[in-house]
């Protein structure tokens, strides 16, 4: 798949993710990786720029198992943030499916 | 390549970043190598998934220069912003320094025609402070004509100058958030 289309839905990816419940940084990028092929490490650039937009917020919580985690929080205006994302991408991937489906048909 | 190679690496690639904000970014991969090797992942394997080092780094370099621009709007930091942006690939040589040339040129012609109409009169009265019999009330007049129309044109430089400038930030935000960044099979 084009690698600019990847990065753009890769916010849309984070956000749903942290929508339903916090999540610290290596969980978010395997459940992002088991999904679709990415450089894992071009997580952090993005969970950092969202955190400094006011998208989330960060907080440490103590681990049963080995060190302290950085956990991610949406905020209000994330939430918000992420509502208008995905609008925006069903009214897209609406609009390319419908294309694809007479596309198809036509052939 | 193991955890502290992949660490030093990404030190390195972000010396020119204060020392808080390099420290807070090189937390959160310490963490993700001590979260993954505690599922029971080698070092190697980890590093291997983060992808390059020096990729990642140049876009956290990237995205904090931008972050300085938008505190300080100074032509260093905007140099600095344009040229990170430049480092996050080959494409964006063309695609950034390719428009900010051409941007910087329509900046700087138009404050020089503004500046050098202004400055008409003057030049005009010290010509003829040199050569008297050249002197005509038309002459001296349109030179004054001139200096309005550079004033003016000044003043809309201000504002094209400023309008502009936001827009090239937006752009290169843009950059960075759909450009490159170390995608796989890219």
């Amino acid at each position: 798949m084009n690698v600019q289309f990847k990065k753009g839905v890769l916010e849309l990816c984070v956000l749903v993710l942290l929508d339903k419940q916090d999540r610290y940084g290596y969980e978010l990028v395997q459940k992002i990786s088991d999904q679709i092929a990415i450089s894992e490490g071009s997580v952090y650039p993005l969970l950092r720029r969202l955190t400094k937009e006011g998208y989330f917020t960060t907080y440490l919580k103590e681990s049963s198992e080995g060190p302290s985690r950085k956990y991610y929080a949406l905020t209000e205006e994330g939430r918000t943030y992420l509502g208008d994302l995905l609008t925006d991408w069903e009214k897209f991937t609406n609009g390319v499916n419908q294309l694809i489906k007479e596309g198809v048909r036509d052939e | 390549m193991n955890k502290e190679q992949f660490l030093a690496k990404m030190n390195d690639a972000l010396k020119r970043l204060p020392s808080t904000e390099r420290e807070d970014i090189l937390q959160d991969f310490r963490e993700h190598f001590e979260v993954g090797l505690s599922e029971g992942n080698s070092e190697e394997e980890i590093a291997k998934g983060l992808g390059s080092p020096h990729q990642i780094a140049k876009e956290m370099v990237a995205s904090y220069r931008l972050e300085q621009v938008e505190e300080s709007a100074s032509t260093g930091n905007v140099l600095r912003a344009v040229w990170a942006v430049i480092g996050l690939g080959f494409f964006n040589l063309v695609i950034v320094l390719g428009p900010f040339v051409a941007l910087a040129g329509i900046v700087f012609s138009g404050w020089a025609a503004g500046l050098g109409f202004i400055l008409t009169p003057i030049l005009y009265l010290l010509n003829v402070v040199i050569y008297p019999e050249i002197f005509a009330w038309f002459d001296l007049f349109f030179a004054l004509f001139l200096s309005g129309l550079g004033i003016f044109i000044a003043i809309g430089m201000f504002y094209v100058t400023r309008w502009l400038f936001k827009g090239f930030v937006k752009y290169l935000n843009f950059n960075v958030r759909m450009v490159k960044g170390g995608m796989k099979h890219a």
